[in-house]
C-alpha cells in the first residue's frame, strides 16, 4: 500500500487531494491545526471507502516546533506500518492573512506557514521519501507570476501587503521545488507545483476578517470546486515514469514565471536554510 | 545598543524585537513563557545574527525581578533601552470577571512595569541617552465601560510616561508612551477585530508600521505616539468632548460589538 502524507487536508484542496489518493488505495496520513475538523475530515474520508486507512495528525505547522514534533510522529507511523517508506508528500497548507502577524519565531506568518513549513517538513522526510522514490507536490498558485522575492525583506517588514505576502509565498514554493528538483532529482525524489486554478476553499475567510475576507467570499464563488485540482495531484502520484515537468494545471504541465531561475532556487535555499537551523544533505543517508 | 524588552514572546514584544534585530541592537529578553522565548530568540539569532539573551521572569512576583537582578548584576550588563510592553486584558464587565483576575490586570500592567522600570533604569549605562517605552493604549485616553481596569492601569502608564519625561530629561532619558489601536497579533485580537466591524478595521494598527515607528520615535524624541491618522482624530476630538459623553458613546459600541463575539483572554501585548 502506497502513503501520503498530506498538509492541510482537513478541508479544501487537501481535503479533496486525500479523498482522490484513499480512491485509488494511498493510505492517507493527514495534517490539520483544528482538533474538530480533523476529527471530522477523518470520519468522513473513512467513509469513502472499506478499507479506507486515514490517520490525522494535528499541529500548527507554522511553528517550527510544532513541525519537528509532527515530523517525528509521522516517521514513527511510517515505521511501524510502511517500511519507513514515503511515497507522496503533499506540501499544501497555507494562509492569508490581513495583517502583519509573526509566529513564535518572529516570521510573517504567511511566508511560514506557505514557505517555511514545508522546506522543513520536506528536510525531516528526505529519507523516507527517498526510499519510496517518492514525489513531492507543493499548492501553487498562477499568482506567482509578475512577483519576485523581496530578499531584503522577506518578511515584508517595509510595508505588508497580503497579496503580496502570498504571491511571493507562491514563488517561494516554486523555487523550493525546483531546487529539490536539481539537488535530487537523481536519488530518486521528484518535485511538482501544482496551480490549482481559482478554488472555491475557504483559505480567505480564515482568521483575516476585513477586506480580504469580504473579497475572497466574492471571489471563491466563480471557483471550481476542490474535487477539480484534486485530479491532477492523483495524476502526478500515479503516472509511471514520473512525469518531467515543474508546473501542473489540470494534469498538463503549464508555464511559469521567468523569475524561477536556478540563482533564485539556490538563493532560497541557502536563507531558508538559515532560518530552519538546518543543512539540506548533498547526498540522502536511507 | 543593550536592549530590554518585557512581554517579548507576544506579538508586539515579537514585532518590536524584529525591529530592534535588524537595526542590529543586542537582546534581552523576557516573558513569563519561556518557550516562546526560546523560539524568538533562535528566530532572530537566524534572521539578524545578533546576540540574544533569555530569561524568562513573572514580573509580578518580587522575588522573581530580584532573580532576574541578580542575573544582570553577575553578568554586568548595562542597557541603553527599556521596552515595556508585558500586559494583559480581561474582556467583559466588571461584574462578570473574577475578582482576582482583576487585580491581576493591574498587578501586571502597573505595579510590574514599575517594578523592572525602576530595577533597568539604575541599571543604565552611565554618561549614555536612555530609551524609555510604556506601552500604553489607545484605551487610555477615555474612560471605557466593559474595559474600565485596563483603560485605567494604561491611563496610569500614560500619566508615568509624560511625567517621567519631564523628571527624567535632565539625566538624558527619553520617554515615549506607545497608544496603539487594535493590533493584529493573536487570533483572538484578529477575530476581535473582525468582530468589531468597521471600526475595528479602521481603527487596527499595521504591527510593521506601529514597531518601526516607536523605535524611530523613542529614539527621536519620546512623546506620546498614537499610530494612525484616525486614531489621532478619534483622541483629539474625543477629548473636547464631556468624558461622560465619550465613555457613553463606548459603552454603546462595544456592549454591541461584545454580543456577537465569546469574550475570550489576550494575555498579549496592549490593544483595545
Amino acid at each position: 500500500m502506497k502513503t501520503a502524507v498530506i498538509t492541510g487536508a482537513s478541508s479544501g484542496i487537501g481535503f479533496a487531494a486525500s479523498a482522490e489518493l484513499i480512491q485509488k488505495g494511498y493510505r492517507i496520513i493527514g495534517i490539520g491545526h483544528d482538533p474538530a475538523r480533523c476529527e471530522e475530515a477523518e470520519y468522513k474520508l473513512r467513509m469513502l471507502s472499506a478499507d479506507a486507512d486515514v490517520t490525522f495528525l494535528c499541529g500548527d505547522l507554522m511553528q517550527q516546533r510544532e513541525v519537528e514534533r509532527v515530523a517525528s510522529q509521522i516517521i514513527q507511523l511510517l515505521q511501524d506500518r510502511n517500511e519507513n517508506r514515503l511515497d507522496v508528500l503533499i506540501n499544501n497548507a497555507g494562509c492569508v492573512r490581513s495583517w502583519y502577524t509573526t509566529t513564535e519565531e518572529g516570521f510573517e506568518q504567511q511566508f511560514a506557514l506557505n514557505h517555511l513549513a514545508s522546506f522543513l517538513l520536506t528536510y525531516r522526510l528526505l529519507s523516507q521519501l527517498k526510499r519510496a522514490q517518492g514525489r513531492v507536490i507543493f499548492t501553487g498558485s498562477e499568482s506567482h507570476k509578475h512577483m519576485r522575492m523581496h530578499w531584503n525583506d522577506l518578511m515584508l517588514t517595509r510595508g505588508y501587503n497580503p497579496l503580496t505576502a502570498y504571491k511571493q509565498s507562491k514563488l517561494a514554493n516554486i523555487l523550493f521545488a525546483k531546487g529539490l528538483n536539481e539537488r535530487y532529482l537523481g536519488d530518486g525524489i521528484t518535485s511538482y507545483v501544482v496551480d490549482p486554478g481559482l478554488v472555491c476553499t475557504d483559505i480567505g475567510c480564515k482568521n483575516t476578517g476585513g477586506l480580504v475576507d469580504w473579497v475572497w467570499s466574492r471571489r471563491k464563488k466563480h471557483g471550481v470546486p476542490p474535487e477539480v485540482p484534486a485530479k491532477t495531484y492523483a495524476y502526478l502520484c500515479e503516472t509511471n515514469p514520473a512525469p518531467r515537468e515543474l508546473y501542473y494545471h489540470l494534469c498538463k504541465p503549464n508555464n511559469y514565471s521567468c523569475q524561477v531561475t536556478h540563482e533564485n532556487a539556490e538563493k532560497l535555499f541557502a536563507l531558508s536554510e538559515k532560518l530552519c537551523g538546518i543543512q539540506y544533505p548533498s547526498w540522502i543517508k536511507t | 545598543m543593550n536592549v530590554m524588552i518585557t512581554g517579548a514572546s507576544g506579538g508586539l514584544g515579537r514585532a518590536l524585537a524584529n525591529e530592534c534585530g535588524k537595526r542590529g541592537y543586542n537582546l534581552f529578553l523576557t516573558d513569563i513563557n519561556a518557550q516562546g522565548l526560546k523560539s524568538i530568540q533562535l528566530g532572530l539569532e537566524r534572521q539578524f545574527g545578533v546576540t540574544v539573551t533569555t530569561a524568562a521572569c513573572d514580573l509580578t512576583r518580587d522575588e522573581s525581578v530580584d532573580a532576574l537582578m541578580n542575573v544582570i548584576d553577575t553578568h554586568q550588563i548595562r542597557f541603553d533601552m527599556l521596552l515595556n510592553v508585558a500586559g494583559l486584558d480581561f474582556e467583559g464587565g466588571f461584574l462578570e470577571r473574577e475578582r482576582r483576575d482583576i487585580i491581576r490586570i493591574i498587578s501586571l500592567n502597573n505595579e510590574a512595569t514599575l517594578r523592572i522600570t525602576h530595577a533597568i533604569l539604575s541599571r543604565r549605562r552611565e554618561g549614555n541617552p536612555f530609551y524609555l517605552l510604556f506601552t500604553s493604549s489607545l484605551a487610555s485616553m477615555y474612560p471605557m465601560p466593559l474595559k474600565a481596569t485596563y483603560a485605567a492601569s494604561k491611563r496610569f502608564l500614560l500619566d508615568m510616561a509624560v511625567a517621567l519625561r519631564e523628571e527624567l530629561k535632565d539625566k538624558q532619558v527619553n520617554v515615549l508612551a506607545l497608544c496603539p489601536g487594535g493590533l493584529a497579533t493573536t487570533r483572538e485580537s484578529m477575530s476581535g477585530i473582525a468582530a468589531q466591524g468597521f471600526w475595528g478595521n479602521v481603527t487596527t494598527n499595521p504591527l510593521e508600521v506601529v514597531s518601526r515607528q516607536t523605535v524611530s520615535r523613542l529614539k527621536q524624541r519620546g512623546g506620546i505616539y498614537i499610530p494612525g491618522a484616525l486614531n489621532w482624530m478619534l483622541t483629539f476630538f474625543g477629548n473636547l468632548l464631556p468624558r461622560r459623553w465619550v465613555a457613553a458613546a463606548i459603552y454603546h459600541r462595544w456592549n454591541k460589538a461584545q454580543k456577537q463575539w465569546n469574550p475570550v483572554e489576550t494575555s498579549s501585548a496592549g490593544s483595545v
